[in-house]
């Protein structure tokens, strides 16, 4: 099954703006939210094919983001999850996110062409 | 005053002692020769046939100094090993290595005991030169002060905050004080409850001790006894002393330097948190640079395209070299983690193939690969791996010459899988390649002409070994150097794990593949 629509849950400007114009222009319908509040919300409102979660986010962290989707009471099986971070966790919480998300990829080693081709192999 | 014209060193006796024995062996045979001749001469003997005479006086007399030079050997045997024990033991240079009592034909000639003797003698005697310790030996002399001084001397150790610890050569531990960190195994047994790096425990000391040594210190700064974040976490300088054959062969002294170490520690904390935010300008400038490449290619010329590929080449540079600081940082403190999935050399190298032949075009070398179809898979953390190759390469390019060739070669070799970096730059003098793999080494060379942190290859040894492999190097000076990784195939590893023997050196089985912990080494 493609990938269509794609949620992006990043607080930091630059990035968010660069991974909407990369996916857009690969004709991905993208919708991106700042905090981890509005992050989960559009991710219940919504089936995304694809989130692509940021870890460090204000209101509610990634990690609780990726429990809510994935935790029993709220279960979204459809929506991939891709977790995007530049502060590798060395302990469980980040064994916990790789065990629950489809992918736990570096920012500063994914530049956009690699993440389409990411999400491709996804889809 | 006479003046002193005699050996005065221990290791000099013995050749002494040796030349006098052959000159009187020699002089004896030809006092003996002489006077029968003279004796022969008198009776008339000579008369018949003195040629043979004369012959077989010679020979009797070779034969004779022969004889007696190989029963000299034989009898000054003990004296020579005793002699070269006594030079080990009062410590003077000598290139000759110390009797070991545990060699078999000691214990077969009976020459074992006169050895131990000897070696345990030495550790016994006290300095005299030490006043504190003559009188300590006084008070141990007789029965009454020796329980209340012993006693009181217990006491007085574990009052203090470092460890003391002696150890048996059997490397039991006979005595250890309160504040030396202990563990208990199933079977009773304790152990110093210490954190060493994989390759320098005592034991690995003591080894090379039994080998080499009489008497011998070392010392292992910085460790510890807990994993970071654990409670009572504690830093030892840990100094072992070794005395051959003793019944105390290895004494322990464990100094705390908590209060000194545990603010290093915040400090690495520091760096790695540094490194980490730096990414997040890193990310913006490559994630940038990717996107209008993509979307200027149609209206830049060339020459700007070769600005954008500089700039890409000096990002991506700068990602690889916090990755280095990174793990580096992750290796020191015992975080670092290889997560090892079944995957192929080819698939590796894939990751960094379009930035590795951007850095070499950029920088005008010509980079060609060589990765067979075929080789055998490998478990392999691919992030980790490729920045090791990337580490490689950079380097190759660093120390080569502008237009030259830099060859990667990959091959199968039995249970492994070698990838070879091969550059004919500069190379390297043997001084250079022996020190190579130091954390922050640089040679003279290169400090003063090749940017650098001295911490690249350190880190790529350290991944390389948490894979389970190893790396090499081979090198010419003013010829260039051949860089070797070579990586057990996924199948010794995945049977090395089956075999159950995925103790503190091996592995840990994960879902989808095994992680090489370091946070869980208990050394």
């Amino acid at each position: 099954m493609a990938i269509k629509t794609i949620l992006i849950v990043e607080d930091d400007r630059f990035i968010g703006e660069m991974y909407v114009r990369s996916l857009k222009k690969s004709g991905y319908e993208v919708d991106w939210m700042v905090d981890g509040n509005d992050g989960l919300i559009a991710a219940r409102n919504k089936q995304y094919d694809l989130i692509l979660l940021d870890v460090m986010l204000p209101e509610r962290r990634g990690s609780e983001i990726l429990e809510a989707l994935r935790g029993t009471e709220d279960l979204i099986p459809h929506s991939k999850v891709l977790v995007l971070t530049n502060f590798e966790q060395d302990d469980e919480s980040r064994m916990a996110m790789e065990a629950r998300a489809d992918g736990y990829l570096i920012k500063a080693e994914i530049t956009p062409s690699k993440l389409l081709s990411v999400i491709e192999r996804l889809g | 005053m006479a003046v002193i014209n005699k050996p005065q060193l221990v290791k000099d006796f013995f050749p002494r002692f040796k030349r006098g024995a052959i000159f009187l062996i020699i002089i004896l045979q030809v006092v003996i020769l002489l006077s029968i001749a003279v004796a022969l001469q008198y009776f008339g003997f000579f008369n018949d046939n003195p040629l043979a005479f004369v012959g077989t006086l010679v020979a009797q007399s070779v034969l004779g100094v022969i004889a007696s030079l190989i029963l000299f050997r034989f009898v000054a045997q003990p004296i020579k090993h005793l002699l070269a024990a006594i030079t080990h033991i009062a410590g003077e240079p000598t290139s000759t290595t110390p009797p070991n009592p545990n060699e078999e034909h000691f214990a077969k000639n009976g020459f074992k005991p006169v050895l131990q003797t000897i070696y345990q003698l030495a550790a016994d005697t006290p300095n005299p030169l030490a006043e504190g310790e003559a009188q300590l030996n006084k008070a141990t002399s007789t029965g009454v002060i020796e329980t209340s001084s012993k006693a009181s001397i217990e006491g007085a150790l574990d009052a203090t905050i470092c460890g003391f610890v002696v150890m048996n050569s059997d490397r039991k531990i006979t005595y250890a004080n309160k504040a030396t960190p202990l563990r208990v195994d199933q079977n009773g047994v304790q152990s110093l409850d210490l954190l060493f790096n994989e390759n320098d425990t005592i034991d690995t000391w003591w080894d090379e001790c039994d080998k080499n040594a009489v008497r011998a210190e070392n010392t292992w700064p910085r460790i510890t006894n807990k994993m970071p974040n654990e409670e009572d976490r504690r830093y030892f300088d840990v100094i072992a002393s070794y005395n051959k054959g003793t019944s105390s062969e290895v004494v322990i002294t464990l100094i705390d330097r908590t209060h000194l170490y545990s603010v290093g520690e915040e400090e690495l904390d520091f760096i790695a948190f540094a490194a980490h935010e730096l990414r997040g300008p890193i990310t913006v400038i490559r994630g940038y640079l990717d996107v209008l490449q993509d979307e200027l290619s149609e209206v830049l010329q060339p020459d700007q395209k070769e600005l954008f590929h500089r700039l890409t080449v000096s990002a991506n540079r700068l990602s690889g070299y916090i990755n280095n600081i990174l793990n580096t940082s992750r290796f020191d403190r015992r975080h670092l983690k290889m997560h090892l999935a079944q995957t192929t050399l080819a698939d590796v190298y894939d990751t960094i193939r379009d930035d590795m032949q951007l850095r070499a075009s950029s920088q005008a070398r010509s980079l060609a690969v060589t990765i067979p179809d075929g080789l055998p898979n490998i478990a392999a953390d691919t992030a980790s791996l490729s920045e090791v190759f990337a580490n490689l390469i950079d380097n190759a390019i660093k120390y080569s010459n502008d237009g030259g060739v830099i060859n990667v070669i990959a091959t199968s070799k039995g249970d492994t899988v070698e990838i070879a970096i091969e550059d004919f730059g500069i190379g390297m003098p043997g001084n250079v390649v022996s020190n190579l793999f130091q954390k922050f080494y640089r040679s003279h060379r290169s400090r003063e002409s090749v940017a650098g942190t001295g911490i690249g290859l350190y880190i790529s040894k350290a991944i390389v070994e948490s894979h389970g492999g190893n790396i090499s190097v081979r090198s010419e000076d003013g010829k260039g150097s051949t860089f070797t990784v070579s990586l057990p195939t996924y199948q010794i590893v995945a049977d090395k794990l089956k075999a159950g023997n995925n103790g503190n050196e091996v592995l840990i089985n994960n879902e989808g593949g095994w992680i090489k912990n370091h946070t869980m080494y208990r050394g």
